[in-house]
């Protein structure tokens, strides 16, 4: 693996007023990994996740990305924002816009792209995602899984060096998730430095290069998915396992 | 988009100023010979529009003919008499002639001229003989005209004769609660009532002129000394050369000026006030869409203080939000218009004054449901946008406003014909738009019923139209 340091977290911590949600987590993660982070729900893995690209703006700590500590108030977060992709759980595609504008918004309007490259990627991208046919279709039109694919598609425009995924198969009906679990398990062959918050065992085993268990605001365990999965040590992470395994 | 935002409110504060200075320009250059005076629009036979739109009276003639005696030039501005006195008192007009009589009261805050007219309050009542006399007046309601000599023997006698009092901005209104019978009698200046009655108003004087009292021509206390020294001079000459008794017997002689022979059918009505109702409707078309330009303008940019990150504007935003929808707009027209200029000594032309009102007014609702829109749009949208690293004024314009308008364009429509009704609220500061025609033509005719038909019908069209425009402006952009 290589072993350059692509995202450093150090004693991060989140407050929401008193509630103290990130009590103090450090994490590296690096060039071409896929960490999958696991946890209960309100266990503060979606907080986290919105910490690295200052959603949520860090109560204190430091998240270094590529040199630059993202949580110092004075970095230009919008340039930082452009290398990292985000995909929602409930998807956000810009409904005033067709799928293709979705896509071809941000490279324009940062001046990435003319117009005519712009659109020349939307149509690899969607290619890449399987939804060629859909290029001037209305974001009402498609389906969930159609639509958390071309946000995936709309994330990549950018091309970033890091995505995050906040649980993004979870609002899907379940004949939906095979199809964007296979865009993601593609991203990751690519060597997509990616960060994963989900419920999706499979994708962890199979995908994920490291698991992140976080509970009560803080990292219990992380390892492999062969630690973590057919060796968890932490009871609390046993206990989840149990859980959501022996449905 | 903080100095987007700035440079958008700079444009707006150079764009209103240069609005201020033509409304300015509108009271003439030479302002050391031209005065401005301010009548009541509705007090015949001293001051009425007459059938071609055009104001006469005893004293819009005597002023002329002063003025013209005198050698000095003089702008006549109807208004309602409130505002009149009101617009002398704040420094807004040099001087008023409006039948107003000299009484102790207002001798501690006007200047007066020498007496001009020796008028006194007679009570009218209907002709059927029930009331004759103040003596059956207990227990009964009186109606008065605010602020007039009627208004304080009224109150001077209510204990006396056991009646109740109700007051009217309008004379037409006044006769009209007695015509109806909601109240028994009313008092009036006896040349009004006579002209009044001549022009065929129902109504029968029953008393000897009371409280006989001088009208005079007022300035306010310790100003315009030299128009009032003027006046007296000028009155002195008319009385002397008979031009005075020409023209008090012009309106109240015999043979006086009086249209009861015209057409008072619809379409008689229609007929002899078109010049007035269509410069009124003029008036309230043009007040109407220079208010929406402006509220607009006011209300999207506060609206948009209200949703930016800042909590100091979003303080601003909800400040505004809540003074300038909380004043009823009556109240906030006068405000502006009286209140204002006596703090500041600046005049305020009444179209301003108006503007300003339906500015605040109507910008604060739209301020409401624009914010309200912006809100409902779903946060995610907002996250999904910064996400891929737009600044926050490229989201809010290319992701945010487009939905949230799309949210916003009833109300708009709504407030834009909201806005339109609301012109009417600003005759009360003397604009002479629609409803202000309304009130004049009937002061002329007492066709109270007729004329106000015609007005509700021309509302009606320009709303229709209006909705109509929107409609068409709304598909055109497809939102």
């Amino acid at each position: 693996m290589n072993t350059k340091i692509k995202v450093k977290v150090s004693n991060l911590i989140k407050n929401f007023g008193d509630n103290k949600v990130l009590k103090g987590i450090n994490m590296e993660v690096h060039d071409n990994e896929v960490v999958v982070v696991i946890g209960p729900s309100g266990s503060g893995k979606s907080t986290f996740l919105r910490n690295l690209n200052r959603l949520e703006a860090p109560t204190s700590g430091s998240i270094v990305i590529d040199d630059t500590d993202i949580a110092d108030p004075k970095t230009d977060i919008n340039k930082i924002r452009e290398n990292i992709g985000m995909v929602f759980q409930h998807f956000n595609l810009f409904s005033n816009l067709s799928v293709s504008e979705n896509i071809m918004l941000a490279p324009i309007e940062l001046k990435k792209a003319t117009k005519e490259e712009a659109a020349k990627q939307a149509k690899e991208l969607l290619a890449q995602v399987g939804l060629e046919s859909k290029y001037n279709a209305t974001v009402q039109s498609l389906s969930g899984g159609q639509q958390q694919r071309v946000a995936i598609a709309r994330a990549l425009a950018m091309n970033p060096d890091v995505m995050l995924f906040d649980e993004p198969t979870s609002a899907l009906d379940p004949e939906m998730v095979g199809d964007v679990l296979a865009v993601m398990k593609q991203l990751a062959k690519q060597g997509m430095t990616m960060i994963v918050v989900t419920h999706e065992m499979g994708f962890a085993k199979e995908v994920a290069d490291r698991v992140v268990f976080v509970e009560d605001g803080n990292i219990q365990e992380q390892g492999t998915p062969d630690e973590i999965f057919n060796h968890p040590k932490d009871p609390r992470l046993q206990s989840f396992l149990d859980k959501v395994l022996n449905v | 988009m903080k100095y987007r935002l700035k440079s958008i409110m700079s444009g707006l504060v150079v764009l209103f100023s240069f609005f201020v200075a033509v409304s300015f320009s509108v009271t003439p250059a030479n302002a050391e010979t031209t005065y401005q005076v301010a009548t009541d629009s509705t007090f015949p036979p001293f001051e009425f529009a007459n059938s071609h739109n055009k104001y006469v009276g005893i004293d819009i003639d005597l002023l002329h003919a002063i003025a013209k005696d005198q050698g000095f030039k003089v702008n006549i501005k109807p208004t309602s008499f409130n505002a009149a006195v009101q617009s002398v008192q704040s420094g807004q007009m040099d001087g008023v002639i409006a039948g107003m009589s000299i009484t102790k009261e207002r001798e501690a805050t006007f200047d007066f001229s020498k007496a001009y007219f020796m008028s006194g309050v007679v009570m009218a009542a209907k002709p059927n003989g029930k009331i004759t006399s103040l003596n059956q007046l207990r227990g009964k309601r009186v109606a008065v005209k605010t602020g007039t000599s009627g208004a304080q023997y009224a109150q001077s006698m209510h204990k006396k004769y056991g009646f109740r009092i109700v007051t009217f901005d309008e004379s037409n209104d006044m006769y009209q609660d007695v015509l109806t019978g909601n109240s028994a009698a009313c008092f009036e200046d006896s040349p009004v009532m006579k002209y009044a009655i001549r022009q065929g108003t129902k109504l029968k004087i029953y008393t000897k002129p009371a409280l006989s009292g001088p009208y005079g021509f007022a300035v306010k206390k310790g100003h315009n000394q030299k128009l009032l020294r003027m006046f007296n001079n000028g009155l002195a000459d008319l009385k002397a050369n008979g031009e005075y008794a020409r023209i008090t017997k012009h309106y109240l002689g015999a043979k006086g000026s009086s249209d009861t022979t015209s057409d008072r059918t619809f379409i008689g009505l229609l007929k002899q006030n078109k010049g007035a109702l269509l410069s009124g409707f003029k008036q309230t078309v043009w007040l109407t869409i220079v208010a929406i330009f402006f509220a607009t303008l006011f209300g999207v940019i506060v609206g948009l203080l209200g949703v930016v990150p800042s909590k100091f504007c979003n303080g601003i935003s909800t400040t505004l939000i809540y003074i300038f929808r909380g004043l009823p707009l009556l109240v906030l027209a006068l405000f502006i218009y009286t209140g204002i200029p006596s703090l500041t000594g600046q005049k305020i032309p009444a179209f301003l004054a108006g503007i300003i009102t339906l500015m605040f007014n109507e910008g604060a609702y739209i301020a409401a449901f624009v914010k309200g829109g912006i809100n409902a749009v779903d946060d995610g949208q907002m996250e999904a946008a910064r996400s891929l690293g737009l600044p926050f004024g490229k989201a809010m314009r290319r992701v945010i406003l487009p939905q949230g308008i799309r949210i916003m364009v009833p109300s708009f429509i709504n407030q834009f014909i909201i806005t339109l009704k609301d012109t009417s609220i600003l005759s009360i500061i003397g604009i002479i738009e629609l409803t202000q025609t309304g009130k004049i033509i009937i002061a002329r005719n007492l066709e109270g019923f007729k004329v106000w038909t015609i007005v509700a019908i021309i509302y009606l069209i320009v709303i229709t139209l209006l909705t109509w425009l929107s409609n068409w402006v709304q598909r055109r952009v497809r939102l």
